[in-house]
């Protein structure tokens, strides 16, 4: 009799409002947790030193690739074959 | 079990699922009610919303130019609604196509240019570009010594056009072939600071994007989001970009500028006549470029840098016309390869005139 009355009890605890409460809370600390650490990650990829740091890189980047190049100047029919070659692409797009 | 036992069993059992029916009705129903409201745009895209910066609706449109017509007014309306509301004043964002039979070209004449940065500024403001945190400029000048110019005269009775099983193209080997003839970037500057410009004995070379008639930059895109119009200008459709930057290494002349913050685009200051695929404000995360000034040149009108170069050192029209200034500068002119090695064919041409 003692040991069906706990069964009873067991189940009752298993499908009460403490219970719903407590996986509600759970659940809600489940996705508080998971909205801050984005917040946290977005924060600190938008921080301002970053976000310049990584504008500067750019910047830098784009330096050294226009360093060292050369302007070779074209000759005639260099010009001509160049011309030759972005119409024939473009009427073929078109085509 | 006894009877009694069991009914107070099943009592409390239908008491709880009672509840538990009701609890869960009543989240199924809030969750749809959440989802039901934010799909419509008019939900979200709403004037007292307007520093959001990208809509639901957005977020889940498509590309544009795979849109129906009514989708794309909708995207239309939709962005003019945003901007409107966040820069207070009428915006609007045109998609007017490029124009049939045209194929844009540009020239520019590094004898003429004197390293003003007219063009940089006023590309600055034509585009909607970032203002400050930092300003975003499209066009970099570089300064570079005149005396780097190592066209040797002894050679020019040297070398000779190779011939090819693919055709004869008149490329020259020998003499000057393996030379700067012309000049080199070696010592150039790309942020110079003078007080006046130009300074005696150094050439200023604005670059920006090429334009290429193959452009790397579209090929390395993994969801298409930049792609070249019928008139060769090369685009991004800026909602569907997801900011992998594979463009901007994949680009050989560095023209693509990506957006690491927030664009600082002070209301007063941002031109309000945009394009979609060109001038409207960009938000973080996305790359951007110079766009030959799709929303000023779909319409006839000549890019920003060009109108406000003090010299006339920079030239535009149709390369299918043979009456263009392109066209004029490249039958006529010492036009300079530049990069010629990527392959690429740019539409953007150095010369001097």
């Amino acid at each position: 009799m003692f040991k069906q009355t706990k069964k009873v009890e067991v189940i009752m605890e298993e499908n009460s409002r403490r219970s719903f409460f407590k996986k509600a809370a759970a659940a809600v600390g489940v996705v508080a947790a998971a909205g801050y650490t984005t917040t946290l990650i977005s924060k600190s990829t938008a921080s301002t030193g970053d976000v310049r740091a990584k504008y500067a890189a750019d910047v830098a980047a784009q330096e050294k690739a226009m360093m060292g190049n050369q302007l070779i100047q074209m000759t005639d029919d260099e010009k001509k074959q160049r011309l030759e070659a972005l119409l024939n692409c473009h009427y073929q797009e078109i085509a | 079990m006894s009877k009694e036992i069991i009914e107070e069993l099943n009592e409390a059992k239908d008491v709880q699922q009672g509840r538990r029916e009701f609890l869960k009705n009543v989240c199924v129903s809030s969750v749809a009610g959440l989802v039901a409201t934010s799909t419509p745009a008019e939900a979200v895209v709403d004037a007292s919303n307007p520093d959001a910066d990208v809509t639901v609706a957005e977020f889940f449109q498509g590309h544009f130019i795979l849109m129906s017509n009514e989708e794309k007014q909708q995207a239309i309306a939709r962005l003019e609604k945003r901007y409107s509301a966040k820069y207070g004043k009428k915006t609007t964002v045109s998609d007017v196509e490029a124009p049939d039979g045209v194929l844009f070209g540009y020239a520019l004449d590094i004898g003429k240019c004197i390293g003003c940065r007219r063009c940089v500024h006023a590309c600055v403001k034509e585009n909607n570009q970032s203002r400050h945190d930092p300003e975003v400029q499209w066009i970099q000048v570089m300064k570079m010594p005149k005396g780097n110019i190592s066209f040797s005269a002894d050679q020019l009775d040297k070398g000779y056009p190779e011939k090819s099983k693919f055709g004869d193209y008149g490329v020259q080997v020998g003499g000057n072939a393996y030379k700067t003839a012309g000049f080199s970037t070696e010592d150039a500057q790309n942020y110079y600071q003078d007080d006046l410009v130009p300074e005696k004995d150094f050439f200023y070379m604005p670059v920006q994007c090429q334009q290429c008639e193959k452009p790397p930059c579209v090929k390395a895109c993994p969801v298409r989001a930049t792609f070249r119009d019928h008139a060769g200008v090369v685009l991004i459709d800026y909602n569907w970009c997801i900011g992998c930057r594979m463009c901007q290494l994949a680009c050989p002349y560095q023209a693509r500028h990506f957006n690491w913050g927030e664009p600082n685009l002070p209301a007063e200051e941002m031109n309000p006549k945009t394009h979609y695929f060109g001038n409207r404000p960009r938000m973080r995360g996305v790359m951007e470029k110079c766009t030959f000034c799709v929303q000023r040149t779909r319409e006839g009108r000549d890019p920003a840098c060009m109108e406000a170069c003090p010299v006339g050192a920079r030239k535009f029209g149709n390369l299918l016309d043979p009456d263009s200034d392109v066209r004029r500068v490249l039958a006529t002119k010492r036009v300079f390869r530049f990069k010629e090695e990527a392959g690429t064919y740019p539409k953007f041409f150095y010369y001097i005139g």
